[in-house]
């Protein structure tokens, strides 16, 4: 910038040492500013922020894993009508604000919109959910800035272990909770889908070279092996292969009857055309982390009816929501009537995370203060559609561990506007949900 | 017999490579441009296929004939309206636009499809999930000889056009030295247009047999942009029959590499393009003196 030599005082009141001097305070004010709100924020004597209580909510609505966060803006619709109303605790009315942010599937966003909730916006609790690439740096973000959490739709044992805590530990984290299922909850639920059909027990299984697929390989191979199963196990790809003849070959010759794995839609798609196109016809096929949602399943065609998969969430669940007294039956068809597309999974755990967050402040004194609100989640007990919560039984403090359900897709009955359907074949996790259906082997 | 089949699956997964980087090729032989939206554009034409099918229920690839001009005209209207622009800032600019237009491409995808995947596979019919068994380890499957032969196919086309035409003369003229043709009265403008409607028609086509092949969604393009990258930097830049062999390569590589551990399949790929790059041929690609 360059100001011209010849330009006098009264023409131009600003001069550069002015300016210069302005810049430096503008941008030390500018500095300082996140750091005055983060003191606001842990603060925590209460009073400050007057009578509005901010919740943020931070899930991946676009990019790779933006197929998790589609329900949410029908679970937001729902939750800002329950708490339209406000809240009254300790004789006090305080009005609920939600602040939804996109975490865009990417770690390094999701941390960015959660400090921006945290300093900017001064929330007094914090939701996030699915995929650890969202889940655990606004966790992360939160445990550093004193500011409660609760999260879901993260394999437990990622979220505590892959964020340093030990197994051992008995609460790491002082301000942030998590409810979901774990490795465990994947054995019991194949330990009794698989003798359902009639197999060599031989398991043949493509597990990735990331995070999920390294975690069971090493927590969930050996439990397999223990129930008695052979597993054939040709090593970890990598995402995003587009050719899988190799792994094709192995389960053929080994003749696997069973085949497992926990890929990437596309790399599922992948394998499962070529597998056809080589005549590999395991009697289970069953996948984990995609074919969650029913538009995965319909993308593969014919080829997609009769897979396996596993749900955390179903409209079968026998419970209701404790905010919004919607049941699961009806959040289901509510979605499927104002949205117009079919149910999928994430409906239950996300509205899950606002019945917590009611619960919450309801169970304390003074919901500002941010270390008693996040005391009381280490105590909660609430009702949600994924069932009841209760904080401090499941495998360590800051972890409720909820069920997974093995089940299959199969193709919807006559009259249904939609191609497939899910139905539950075991209910090991949590016998109060029904049986549907008995497993059937692919191509049956 | 291992082995033999995972030469035959690398050889067709090399056809789907050389698909998607043949209009790479083009862009960067002709403009040195290298299109980063390529992949993108490629899953913009296979939404568009998708449309028309659920649409009209046309097969995929009846679809691909109103689909195609449709992304010609596309791609013209791309490069006059926003790279002929960006072409005049010198050399980093056309890699940030493209680059934007990547990002913007995905997310308008997002917007107006939602982030459900989808593929073209089913509704191309059955055959495509079909082979030849010649052996209990060793089969042929029809859509891979497909890819292959479109692949074929389309380079070939490509080479003649640049080779026996007066458009190709041209095209090779402005590639050469745009000022120099702009002399004799060749409008580098033009050439460049009408080069990226064919490296957007060719994307198109490679979207489609990447949507029969597996799945898609709005964020797909890059992945394979990565792997079309490597074909056009092995087979060599501005030979088109060079892409093919650098798409058969990076196909047959991963293949073997997986065989021998699934670790290394696309390690292996990744390696041969590092070789590639460290040898000569990247030597000359970065002090940008290969000639198209």
């Amino acid at each position: 910038m360059s100001v011209p030599p010849s330009s006098t005082t009264s023409s131009a009141p600003l001069s550069r040492r002015d300016l210069l001097r302005g810049t430096a305070v503008g941008v030390s004010g500018l500095a300082l500013s996140p750091l005055l709100a983060a003191c606001g924020g842990l603060g925590s004597g209460g009073g400050s922020g007057g009578k509005t209580l901010k919740i943020g909510f931070v899930s991946p609505r676009t990019g790779a894993a933006a197929g998790f966060g589609e329900p949410d803006a029908y679970v937001l619709k729902l939750a800002r009508k329950a708490f339209a109303a406000g809240l009254t605790i300790g004789g006090k009315k305080y009005q609920v604000e939600i602040l939804d942010r996109d975490g865009q599937s990417n770690p390094q966003r999701a941390a960015q919109v959660a400090n921006d909730l945290i300093n900017g916006e001064g929330i007094d609790l914090m939701l996030t959910t699915s995929t650890p690439e969202t889940v655990n740096p606004v966790s992360d973000a939160c445990e550093a800035a004193g500011v409660p959490c609760v999260s879901t739709v993260e394999p437990w044992e990622s979220w505590y272990m892959g964020r340093n805590a030990k197994p051992t530990d008995k609460k790491a984290f002082r301000y942030v909770y998590h409810f979901c299922f774990g490795v465990e909850e994947f054995h019991k639920a194949y330990a009794h889908l698989w003798p359902q059909v009639s197999t060599n027990k031989k398991v043949g299984v493509m597990w990735p070279n990331d995070s999920d697929g390294n975690a069971i390989r090493s927590a969930l191979g050996p439990l397999l092996t223990k129930e008695g199963y052979n597993i054939v196990d040709p090593g970890a790809y990598t995402d995003g292969t587009n050719d899988y003849s190799a792994q094709i070959a192995k389960f053929k010759s080994q003749k696997c009857e069973i085949f497992n794995t926990f890929p990437l839609p596309p790399d599922f798609a992948t394998f499962w055309r070529q597998a056809t196109q080589q005549g590999y016809r395991p009697k289970i096929v069953q996948v984990a982390k995609t074919g969650l949602f029913p538009s995965q399943v319909e993308a593969l065609g014919s080829i997609g009816v009769g897979l396996a998969g596993a749900a955390y969430w179903t409209p079968t669940f026998p419970y209701s929501s404790s905010l919004t007294r919607i049941s699961s039956k009806d959040l289901a068809a509510g979605y499927q009537n104002e949205v117009g597309k079919q149910w999928t999974q994430q409906l239950g755990p996300s509205l899950a995370l606002f019945d917590v967050a009611a619960a919450v402040f309801k169970a304390v004194s003074d919901p500002k203060d941010k270390k008693a609100v996040a005391n009381a989640i280490g105590g909660l007990t609430v009702d949600t559609p994924v069932g009841r919560l209760e904080w401090g039984k499941g495998p360590n403090g800051n972890v409720v561990v909820t069920p997974i359900l093995g089940g299959q897709w199969v193709p919807a009955a006559a009259g249904s506007k939609y191609k497939l359907d899910f139905v539950v074949c075991e209910n090991s996790c949590d016998t109060n949900v029904p049986v549907a259906a008995k497993l059937k082997a692919y191509g049956a | 017999m291992t082995w033999i089949n995972a030469v035959v699956q690398g050889l067709f997964l090399g056809g789907l490579y050389a698909l998607f980087a043949c209009g790479l090729s083009l862009i960067f032989g002709v403009m040195r441009i290298i299109n980063l939206a390529h992949g993108d554009l490629a899953v913009a034409g296979a939404f568009l296929i998708w449309t028309i099918n659920s649409q009209f229920g046309l097969n995929p690839f009846v679809a691909l004939l109103p689909a195609l001009p449709i992304m010609l005209v596309v791609g013209y209207v791309l490069h006059r309206t926003v790279l002929a622009r960006s072409l005049r800032g010198g050399a980093l600019i056309p890699l940030l636009t493209t680059f934007g237009l990547s990002i913007v491409i995905q997310n308008a995808l997002l917007q107006g499809y939602s982030p459900d995947v989808r593929s073209l596979g089913a509704a191309a019919g059955d055959w495509t999930t079909g082979s030849w068994r010649l052996t209990d380890q060793l089969s042929v499957p029809y859509i891979g000889v497909c890819t292959l032969a479109v692949a074929c196919l389309v380079l070939g086309g490509l080479q003649l056009l640049l080779r026996r035409t007066a458009f190709g003369r041209e095209m090779r003229a402005t590639a050469q030295d745009a000022d120099t043709a702009a002399l004799v009265g060749i409008p580098a403008a033009s050439i460049y247009a009408r080069a990226t409607a064919i490296a957007v028609g060719t994307a198109t086509l490679a979207g489609a047999f990447l949507a029969v092949h597996s799945t898609f969604d709005a964020s797909s393009g890059p992945t394979q942009l990565i792997f079309a990258f490597e074909a056009v930097i092995i087979g060599g830049i501005g030979s088109l029959w060079g892409t093919l062999a650098g798409g058969v390569v990076l196909g047959v590589a991963q293949t073997v590499g997986a065989a021998i551990d699934p670790q290394y399949s696309i390690l292996a790929g990744h390696l041969v393009f590092l070789i590639v790059l460290a040898g000569p041929r990247g030597r000359s690609l970065i002090t940008r003196s290969a000639p198209a």
